[in-house]
């Protein structure tokens, strides 16, 4: 009885596909009964995010048989015709395990190393164990995937470093503040980024947020998100002594700051370090500001390089990381084993691309 | 190298057979020198590493060159203790001892601080210097014979002042290696070096405090051993302190150091001009310190 996946994912499927085979989370119980109530699967979970919607299990039909009628389940469930072809792939055995593997560690998610898989893949299996829906083949496999992505996250580079505008941005600022605690924020332009950004900055220790922008009613309604404090418009020169990082998003035409204004400001401010984040376009902060002392700005193009460099360098970890999946599946279901044998026999053909 | 004095004298072992009759002589060559050269390759060997730490970008947490510090320091201490022993009581009579007592204070500094995996990186800043400072204590001529003065040798206040001194200059040293540190991270983040985030390094506000803290306990230290200065014995009754070039330098140094610490406390002096400071400051104390003990009457070793 080896380990059976058949699902979708952001690489075979765009997301009007995927959106319309999601399961609700509401829907997994039910699901995961009426699957094992028709015999299809001893043992399953039912993994379904934004990204991905996979059904694990564990049939004592024959392998091309069950990956078949898994697939038909699914797109009986969801009252769905069999889509064009390549959205839906199957793997079993050795390289179903694997791709659990990859999936648990992020390797076959969106953003190469993201850790947001590993905590929803632990919620489906959780859901899956406390409605006594998995056995002995899916418990030690799952058990395991954690154990790999633990030992992944340790080992290797493939979750380290910031792959977002908002992350890089906290970055820099502890690269120059040993505590965010103590250093006030201040947020002009209450848009989408520099919302995320204040988000980030709050995540990683940041207390006090001024936020401004030109409506003044969007700015409150923020701050009161943020647990911050509206500043009106024409007043954030008046805090900006008191405020040691700045996120700017207006979409002013022109620079709402430059040498001239930010010198007197620094001399307010004791010369202590200040970082800049621009992320308006057009910028609103004049790139000569950057000559001055303790001043450390960065605009959107700064931030998205870092972030790429980053993603780069997970990309390049890629190789490591299979390699150790390799090994510790190997380990887990060693070739030879009937396990095994079973799982290298070709599968059917659920779609052109299994990607 | 190794030409100089060898204050330590070489061990001698004796061997007597049952009868007592014949004796068997071995000697051990390995001085008090040899293990500081020893010490100063393994500074060397770091200060090398470190260069490829450094084109590496600092990216990984660094335990070779703690190790290899650490190797050099337990040698340099051997070294310390022999020659300590040798004549029984703080070995800092000469040039040569001077220096290795700054190089070992700023090495044990750094290894303290190094527990802490953010601040390992130091010794990848401070090996040159350390290296630097060893390969010139071993130069010939800084080493000489002890001529065995019973009125300094003898007077304890004349060690704990000479050892003060040297401890502060070893604390303005590793000063000067973290003001070094603070530069090339604020350099790089102020022209958006990748190096900036990807690099295992402090934040710039962390290495500031450090090089205030150790600026401040050099200043400490300094002035403690000034302060000894009225009561340790004088070599010419006719020399007073007032005309002694090492005095003078010695309380240019402390007004230097202590102006700076006063600028960036109170006149919100800006961290780059500070750790130039500490940088600076020391660079002068390397560079004048020989030429001022030749010019001084009760410092000419």
């Amino acid at each position: 009885m080896p380990l059976l996946v058949i699902g979708l994912s952001h690489h075979s499927s765009p997301v009007t596909v995927r959106e319309r085979f999601a399961f609700a989370e509401a829907a997994v119980p039910g699901a995961l009964q009426e699957l094992r109530a028709s015999g299809l699967a001893q043992e399953a979970v039912i993994l379904s995010t934004c990204n991905r919607v996979e059904i694990y299990a564990v049939s004592d039909l024959p392998e091309n048989q069950a990956a078949a009628r898994l697939q038909q389940f699914l797109l009986d469930y969801h009252k769905l015709p069999a889509p064009p072809g390549g959205e839906i792939y199957a793997r079993g055995g050795r390289e179903g395990l694997k791709h659990l593997f990859k999936v648990a560690c992020g390797l076959d998610s969106m953003v190469v190393g993201e850790t947001e898989i590993l905590g929803q893949l632990k919620k489906a299996y959780d859901t899956a164990l406390r409605l006594k829906h998995t056995g002995g083949i899916l418990n030690k496999a799952f058990q395991k995937a954690f154990n790999v992505a633990k030992h992944i996250r340790t080992e290797t580079n493939i979750q380290r470093g910031s792959v977002s505008v908002g992350s890089v941005a906290v970055e820099l600022a502890e690269r120059i503040f040993s505590s965010l605690s103590e250093h006030p924020v201040m947020v002009i332009g209450a848009g989408e980024t520099s919302e995320k950004t204040a988000r980030a900055l709050l995540s990683r220790g940041a207390r006090s947020i001024f936020v401004s922008n030109r409506s003044h009613d969007r700015a409150e309604a923020l701050a009161q998100e943020l647990g911050g404090r509206a500043v009106l418009f024409d007043d954030w020169a008046a805090e900006f002594p008191r405020i040691d990082i700045l996120v700017s998003s207006t979409s002013a035409p022109h620079c709402i700051l430059d040498r001239a204004k930010l010198e007197p400001l620094m001399k307010a401010r004791k010369q202590r370090p200040l970082l800049l984040i621009d992320i308006a376009v057009p910028r609103d902060i004049d790139p000569s500001v950057n000559f001055l002392d303790n001043v450390y700005l960065y605009n959107i193009d700064d931030l998205q390089a870092i972030a790429d460099d980053y993603l780069q360098q997970r990309r390049d970890e890629i190789a490591r990381c299979e390699a150790i999946i390799a090994e510790k599946a190997g380990a887990l279901m060693p070739a030879g084993s009937s396990v095994a044998a079973a799982a290298d026999a070709p599968l059917p053909d659920l779609g052109k691309a299994s990607a | 190298m190794i030409a100089g004095h060898c204050q330590t004298t070489p061990t001698e072992f004796f061997l007597a057979d049952a009868a007592g009759q014949t004796n068997v002589t071995t000697v051990s060559w390995w001085t008090d020198r040899h293990f500081f050269l020893l010490a100063v390759i393994a500074y060397g060997v770091s200060a090398v590493y470190s260069l490829f730490l450094w084109r590496k970008g600092f990216r990984e947490h660094d335990r070779i060159n703690y190790a290899v510090l650490l190797a050099g320091l337990l040698l340099q201490t051997k070294a310390m203790f022999m020659r300590g022993l040798s004549l029984k009581e703080c070995p800092v009579h000469n040039l040569y001892e001077a220096m290795t007592f700054v190089d070992w204070t700023i090495v044990a500094v750094y290894l303290v601080l190094g527990l802490l995996p953010r601040l390992r990186y130091l010794g990848a800043f401070a090996s040159p210097i350390v290296a630097a400072i060893g390969v010139f204590a071993l130069m010939p001529g800084l080493d000489p014979a002890h001529t065995g003065q019973p009125l300094l040798a003898a007077n304890a206040l004349v060690s704990l002042h000479a050892a003060l001194t040297l401890l502060s200059y070893g604390a303005f040293g590793l000063s000067s290696v973290a003001g070094v540190m603070y530069l090339t991270q604020e350099h790089d983040l102020k022209f958006h070096k990748l190096r900036a985030v990807f690099a295992v390094m402090p934040p710039i506000d962390r290495l500031e405090k450090i090089t205030n803290r150790l600026l401040w306990a050099g200043l400490v230290l300094l002035t403690a051993g000034l302060a000894l200065i009225p009561f340790l014995p004088k070599i010419q009754p006719d020399l007073h302190a007032g005309t002694d070039p090492k005095i003078i330098w010695s309380a240019l140094v402390w007004g230097l150091y202590g102006a700076l610490l006063i600028l960036h406390g109170r006149f919100a002096q800006s961290g780059r001009k500070f750790a130039w400071g500490a940088v600076a400051g020391f660079a002068f104390v390397v560079l004048t310190f020989w030429g001022v003990n030749l010019l001084s009457p009760s410092h000419r070793f």
